[in-house]
């Protein structure tokens, strides 16, 4: 793909990733445009990297088992 | 998937519960489960129907002329009547971001929900885009289209807030 053309949504994320191959790459020394987008890009991928996860309170396990139903031998189920 | 739902709701007691509802779908459905499909990707994509389904009916409580048919006053049917104009931010956003630690996360809460499942499912869980239009039952192309939206509109709150 020729170097002059402007980095596309899918070709920014991929730099941000550090995967865009290098020929497009080569684009964004030349582009002040791009430049300022995939750093844009790059800063909220950042951003949403940090997110932290989050886990339900002790006792979560015991509280969804307490409410399954459990087959029994006979065909039923027990909850 | 507790964090997607914690996120999607953001409110962690109500998240808990719908993350308890999800696990005894999973597990009393557990028949139904194709293995064709992605066994944390099925999870997904209960829990994000899940949050989703809570999110409409509380939309639809909002946005009653006459406030929410649960409401029992008429204080409680006038806080839920119909509100008009651009979504603002409330002292319980404020409340909810803190907890939820922050700026981006005020950000992802201003999202769309489709979007912010979405972008969640992209960006925490670490999906491809196509396993999130696998989970969510989407064309690939409207994902991406979410993705780029909602990341357009990250951007502008967070350089908003910057300002």
């Amino acid at each position: 793909m020729a170097t002059d053309l402007h980095l596309t949504p899918d070709e920014l994320e991929l730099w941000a990733q550090g995967l865009l191959s290098a020929g497009r790459t080569m684009h964004l020394a030349d582009c002040a445009e791009c430049r300022v987008a995939a750093e844009r890009e790059r800063k909220l991928f950042l951003e949403l990297a940090q997110l932290p996860r989050f886990a339900p309170e002790a006792g979560f396990v015991d509280r969804v088992l307490a409410k399954v139903r459990i087959p029994t031998p006979s065909g039923d189920y027990r909850v | 998937m507790f964090s997607l739902i914690y996120r999607m709701v953001r409110d962690r007691a109500l998240a808990e519960d719908l993350a308890q509802e999800t696990f005894v779908k999973v597990l009393n459905g557990i028949r139904s489960y194709r293995p064709e499909f992605k066994f944390s990707s099925w999870i997904f994509k209960i829990a994000n129907n899940a949050a989703i389904d809570h999110l409409r009916r509380k939309e639809l409580d909002t946005l009653s002329l006459d406030g929410s048919p649960l409401a029992a006053t008429p204080d409680e049917s006038e806080a839920t009547a119909l509100q008009v104009g651009a979504r603002q931010e409330s002292p319980l956003d404020e409340v909810e971001a803190r907890e939820l630690g922050g700026a981006i996360e005020r950000a992802i809460g201003r999202l769309r929900p489709e979007y912010r499942a979405c972008i969640l499912l992209r960006h925490v869980e670490g999906y491809s885009y196509e396993e999130i239009a696998r989970t969510l039952d989407l064309p690939l192309g409207t994902v991406k289209t979410y993705i780029h939206r909602a990341r357009n509109e990250l951007r502008h709150y967070l350089e908003d807030r910057r300002e």
